[in-house]
């Protein structure tokens, strides 16, 4: 079972050795996400700053909450060496047993209040992240509450958004997420403002639900709950109807406005750049900000290897694996490297081939096309292991027939790097599946024969080899 | 004119050319004062100069990827702006911006 707050948390992963808690001074414009960068970079604890600059120690700041394997399994309320392979297992299991959230009416985000004209955004912790950012993001590590008002569909997202001014935020939640397409569909035509919510510091489990794909519909309550292995606490927001976490550390409630906008970005993002899409944003007028006393400001010091990547491997994965399952792919095993920034996937298949390398393309960008490369390998391949998918890739994918690229308009991600500032706009892109499996048509007694250990040598010279190891000196 | 409210700030911006043009151009800037407001955002018609004018705030320019050109500008505000401008969400800020330029 998770902890059910965030500090439950930050007292686990500093029992294990996966926090490191500092009373130095540090500067919110940049030393602090400076730190956690490098953090991230070199697999380091997350850190809790106790002392930022002009807000001293009443608003501590906390960098990369997840951002290693170890710290997603304390979340899961598992030992901090639990396997990845266990902690997609365990991911997969839970997400079929939602559990449906309570609701308080009184709860620690409401400790502090201050609505309308008393908000000021410059109040909280919000760091600059990185040098020419567009200004300083207050949602990094966040959990975004919408509701579609014809169906009653609430979602929750991580999305980023930016502090204008004293009550202004700007942010990029994409027009193809839920958030997007909820606000175009929904509010713009009617001209209505939108009402978010913007929970910092909730629950670790919702902020995993919120990071997930999870299918449009779904209740993501439903899922931090089945993640978390008991009922998320949620309880109402001071201006609108939405509900958010009662446990969060901060809530920044706004309406987004149907018919204005303002700068926004650019921004260094998850897949590890700071790309051209600026410019293209939504803005939201905050309402109200809710807190506990003493919040913790959370981070997510976003680039490569962030808690974003780790997150979205697992839950990215999870969802790769079922869609495929669902369309009938003989799939056995998807991982999502954080290595490759939400843009690769490795899928392994019982049976290959170009047809079904096609199929695994074609069902992956049927609808959003996040990944941009898919390595499609047989199942004697351990995806896990990435050595093992490169030896794949680099000898079994033919270079003229085993690659199989589909363009499409309107769904790619803007995000990705090496697409051009057009392309970003008309939300154009290509993803290619690299085809690293035998041909179905090559009779069995043709196909290559791996010249590794296991495969090239018989099973009694193998079990003498084992045997004889050690004494081997070896 | 207004008085400046800082000693600096940057823009992001698509056509550097045309910011530095010396006719009146939309712009947001971000305030680089020092302190708890650091990077507060502020719409304004203003003039870029580059080189820049010794009694005009200094203004650095970005691209729309944060890289700051190196030639320092400075800027006169010639009108503070509605923190907003009126497009639907996800139009392009560069456009919109134009617009309310062609309209003064």
């Amino acid at each position: 079972m998770s902890h059910k707050d965030l500090r439950g948390f930050l007292g686990a992963i500093e029992a294990s050795g996966d926090l490191v808690t500092t009373d130095r001074e540090v500067d919110w414009d940049l030393e602090v996400c400076a730190i956690g960068r490098l953090a991230c970079e070199r697999d380091a604890p997350a850190v809790l700053f106790r002392n930022v600059r002009e807000y001293g120690g009443d608003w501590p700041v906390l960098v990369n909450p997840i951002a290693t394997w170890r710290r997603l399994a304390i979340a899961f309320g598992l030992p901090a060496d639990t396997s990845v392979r266990r902690l997609y297992q365990i991911y997969a299991e839970r997400e079929q047993r939602l559990i449906a959230p309570t609701t308080v009416e009184d709860g620690p985000c409401k400790e502090v209040v201050v609505a309308g004209d008393g908000v000021d955004l410059f109040d909280l912790p919000v760091p600059m992240v990185h040098e020419g950012d567009g200004g300083r993001y207050l949602g990094t590590w966040d959990l975004v509450v919408s509701k579609d008002p014809a169906t009653g569909w609430v979602n929750w997202g991580i999305y980023r958004f930016m502090v204008h001014n004293e009550r202004l935020l700007t942010g990029f939640p994409r027009p193809t997420s839920h958030l997007g397409k909820m606000l175009l569909d929904h509010y713009v035509p009617r001209r209505a403002p939108m009402p978010i919510a913007i929970a910092i510091g909730a629950d670790l489990p919702s902020h995993l639900a919120a990071a997930a794909t999870f299918q449009m519909g779904g209740n993501e309550a439903d899922l931090a709950g089945g993640l978390g292995e008991q009922p998320v606490e949620l309880i109402r927001c001071q201006t609108s109807d939405l509900y958010v976490p009662a446990s969060s550390e901060i809530v920044v409630e706004a309406e987004v406005l149907p018919d204005q906008i303002a700068q926004e970005g650019p921004y260094g993002e998850y897949p590890g750049y700071r790309t051209g899409e600026m410019g293209h944003a939504i803005c939201a007028r905050v309402t109200a900000i809710t807190h506990r006393r003493r919040p913790i400001f959370t981070v997510d010091t976003t680039g490569f290897k962030d808690s974003s990547s780790i997150v979205t491997s697992i839950s990215g994965a999870v969802a790769i694996q079922r869609r495929l399952e669902k369309h009938g792919v003989p799939v056995t095993a998807v991982y999502v490297p954080p290595e490759g920034a939400v843009h690769l996937t490795v899928v392994s298949v019982k049976r290959g081939g170009a047809a079904t390398a096609q199929q695994v393309l074609d069902t992956l960008t049927a609808r959003r096309a996040l990944m941009s490369k898919i390595i499609v390998v047989d199942d004697d391949v351990d995806v896990f292991n990435l050595a093992e998918v490169l030896h794949a890739f680099a000898t079994k994918c033919h270079p003229g027939k085993g690659i199989h690229v589909t363009h499409y308009e309107g769904r790619a991600n803007t995000l990705t790097p090496c697409y051009s500032q057009a392309e970003r706009v008309a939300r154009s892109g290509a993803t290619v599946a690299f085809d690293a499996t035998w041909p179905l048509e090559w009779p069995l007694e043709t196909i290559p024969v791996r010249a590794t250990f296991d495969r090239s040598f018989p099973g009694p010279v193998q079990q003498r080899v084992l045997a004889r190891w050690k004494e081997l000196g070896l | 004119m207004m008085a400046a409210s800082a000693a600096e700030y940057e823009a992001f911006v698509r056509e550097v050319v045309a910011t530095t043009s010396g006719a009146p151009v939309v712009l947001t800037l971000r305030d680089l004062t020092p302190g708890k407001k650091k990077y507060r955002g502020l719409n304004v018609r203003a003039i870029v100069s580059r080189p820049p004018k010794p009694d005009e705030p200094r203004l650095w320019l970005r691209s729309v990827v944060g890289v700051r050109y190196p030639q320092p500008c400075s800027v006169r505000i010639l009108e503070e702006l509605p923190e907003t401008f009126t497009a639907e969400p996800y139009s392009d800020l560069f456009d919109a911006m134009a617009r309310v330029g062609r309209s003064r």
